[in-house]
């Protein structure tokens, strides 16, 4: 079943009774030559891409829930690659690359939008800092520009550029970075793999991971053994858990991550901004809902929800920046658990069980790298070497050092990324 | 030499009378962090009562009276408002001198509790925080110090630097009360 | 959430400052694993920990806190010095 207008309009002439489901339901085979752990973004673009570039289709995806029912459908759906540090860079790069061909080649509509995201500054600096950014980000050859505060006013007319606490000095903006609407992401990789062959086998807890004389060989499951000649995680903040059943312990702190959308509001905020003294990130959904969020809860979690003293901060960091939404009303709230790892930067990385390989550690950057993760896993995953654009992310680095990737600068401890 | 000229932390800022509660500064005089050395709490609560004339408060508590008090401070520390230390304290505790560091300030009145609910995330009401109670906690993101002194009277204090935000929030907390009458 | 800290009583959670799991530091000389172990590596289980907390807002003890981290339920506090942790007594 393929989209296109012409689809739409016959179906609108006809009762819209042609739809048909955008995925099948299959009973998991008693064997696949992959098996990935987790419906989630990264685990269904995982298995897009093992079929569509490496014609790998005997492929199971195994989900706990429903697919997407994890930290795809509980972010804030921003897409940029205004990273800084070799390793990052060029990952999201490829990443945000991906993300601009990604509707066409599932023909899926993704709402994928590159409203561009502007980065406040509001001291020397942090000035300074944006536009070395900047370059890095011009270096690794995407887009990035430094605006003034009077380009910003012109942009966001909407901030306090009153504060004497928070003066606006200027942005850092990367017009080709946006959002995208995150279940989509998720629904057009699935039916993509499953196009390709892929089983997509929901409520399927994995149980265990069966590991013979070093090697990996299948697993145990809600729904009964499956064998498998290569077992692939992608399960987000249950990485630690996931990786137990293997005997494996990983750097990985999970922490829970909040975040808030407002009643909808007539279309006032263009761009994604981000607000640099309080960490602070807003963008507006196409529903009028203003989407936003801050920091972690700071504190281990897996209940997928947070507590008030962040809420209140960061409420209290958007009145500050943009005082007008005092009167608007908080819709709702969630929390994502997130795979914290001691640098801030992710692992996708063969580990020390043969034929077992890792994606975790995404922070809380996770959605953004959707594609990207799916591809050079894939090529992990297919070729048994890293793909060019990660080459860094390696699992060795936290013990030995070298090679980390501390965007934050802010040491090794888990929960400071 | 130039002639510096005392200030109070809350200089200009009070006093302020709002809804028939009072908001005024204190002046405590001297004061003093005691920090009791391992092993000496015993001791040196001795000769607190011998030099001062109050015990060494347990923690949450406050002892002595108006003029001279001795505040617990956090774990194994209190502070002393009123006299200078007796030297021979330092025998069993580090003494230090914060005199000029606190903003203190005295809030009074019907309706001092609701104010301080608004600000401060611990149970004041005086069934459960009593006079000569004190605690350590926060007041609006900021580092406080809070004691009843009375029936509807509380010491309250945070780092002098701070002195202006303290003001301006239990201002607007006590005009907030006030208003609902 | 509220911790009961030994000291101060029951206090909400915006008084707290969270360090991680609680762990018992390695001793002088320890080798590379036991560091890595140490500083990288976490259980990271979804149901009791021990964490250190530290009360910056309160009496500043650093505290030994068994928290559920699927419920936020607070199990067991201690002083952190009590704990048993490593160091100089």
């Amino acid at each position: 079943m393929r989209f296109s207008g012409w689809r739409v309009l016959r179906e609108g002439l006809t009762g819209n009774k042609g739809w048909r489901p955008h995925w099948r339901d299959p009973e998991p085979k008693s064997e696949y030559d992959v098996v990935i752990i987790g419906g989630g973004g990264h685990g269904l673009a995982t298995a897009y891409y093992l079929a569509k570039e490496h014609g790998i289709t005997n492929v199971a995806v195994l989900e706990k829930g429903y697919l997407g029912g994890g930290n795809v459908g509980r972010n804030t759906t921003i897409v940029r690659a205004n990273y800084y540090l070799p390793g990052n860079s060029e990952f999201y790069s490829h990443s945000l690359r991906l993300w601009e061909g990604m509707e066409q080649d599932l023909n899926y509509n993704a709402m994928m939008s590159q409203r561009g995201i502007i980065n406040l500054f509001h001291n020397d600096g942090q000035r300074d800092a944006a536009v070395r950014r900047g370059n890095s980000i011009v270096n690794q050859g995407d887009d990035a520009e430094i605006l003034s505060r009077e380009q910003v006013r012109e942009l966001a007319p909407f901030l306090n550029f009153e504060n004497n606490r928070f003066p606006i000095m200027g942005g850092l903006m990367q017009r080709r970075a946006g959002t995208a609407r995150h279940d989509a992401v998720a629904w057009g990789f699935a039916r993509g793999a499953d196009m390709r062959g892929v089983d997509l086998i929901q409520n399927c807890e994995v149980t265990g991971i069966d590991v013979e004389n070093g090697k990996v060989v299948g697993v145990q499951t809600a729904r009964g053994p499956i064998r498998a000649k290569k077992v692939a995680l992608a399960a987000a903040g249950r990485s630690g858990q996931v990786a137990a059943m293997a005997g494996l312990t990983l750097p990985i702190e999970s922490h829970v991550l909040q975040a808030f959308v407002s009643e909808g509001l007539k279309p006032i905020v263009d761009h994604v901004i981000t607000f640099a003294e309080g960490h602070l990130y807003i963008s507006q959904s196409d529903k009028g809902g203003l989407v936003f969020g801050s920091y972690l809860d700071f504190y281990s979690s897996y209940a997928a929800r947070g507590n008030l003293p962040m809420a209140e901060h960061t409420m209290e960091s958007f009145v500050a920046m943009v005082p007008a939404v005092s009167k608007a009303r908080l819709l709702r709230s969630w929390g994502g658990i997130m795979d914290m790892t001691p640098d801030g930067s992710p692992i996708i990385d063969h580990s020390p069980i043969d034929g077992l390989y890792l994606n975790c550690g995404w922070c809380y950057g996770g959605f953004k790298a959707t594609p990207g993760s799916g591809s050079v896993y894939a090529h992990l995953i297919a070729t048994d070497r890293p793909h060019g654009a990660a080459t860094r992310f390696k699992l060795d680095r936290f013990r030995s050092g070298v090679g980390l990737m501390d965007e934050e600068g802010a040491g090794a401890q888990h929960n400071l990324h | 030499m130039a002639e510096l000229i005392a200030k109070s932390p809350c200089d200009g800022l009070l006093p302020a009378t709002i809804g028939g509660m009072s908001l005024t500064e204190e002046h405590p005089g001297a004061m003093w962090a005691i920090a009791p050395f391992n092993g000496q709490l015993k001791v040196l609560g001795k000769a607190l009562e011998a030099a001062h004339g109050m015990a060494f408060p347990a923690p949450n508590r406050a002892t002595g009276k108006a003029g001279s008090r001795a505040v617990w401070f956090g774990r194994d520390m209190a502070l002393l408002m009123g006299p200078a230390p007796d030297a021979g304290l330092a025998k069993h505790a580090a003494l230090t001198d914060q005199s000029d560091a606190w903003a203190v300030v005295r809030l009074e009145g019907q309706g001092a509790e609701d104010v301080l609910a608004r600000l401060v995330p611990v149970d004041l009401r005086p069934q459960v925080f009593k006079r000569g109670h004190t605690a350590r906690t926060e007041l609006k993101h900021m580092m406080a110090s809070v004691t009843r002194t009375g029936p509807q009277s509380f010491q309250i204090m945070v780092f002098r630097s701070m002195a202006k935000t303290l003001v301006h929030d239990l201002k607007t907390a006590m005009e907030a009360v006030a208003a609902r009458g | 959430m509220r911790i009961t800290c030994p000291l101060c009583g029951e206090r909400d959670r915006r008084e707290f400052y969270y360090k991680g799991a609680a762990l018992v530091r390695p001793a002088e000389g320890a080798d590379l694993d036991a560091w890595h172990e140490y500083v990288n590596l976490r259980e990271n289980p979804a149901g009791p920990l021990d964490e250190l907390w530290y009360h910056e807002m309160g009496c500043n003890s650093w505290l030994k806190v068994t928290r559920d981290t699927a419920t936020h339920e607070i199990l067991a506090v201690q002083l952190a010095s009590e704990a048993g942790l490593g160091g100089e007594k």
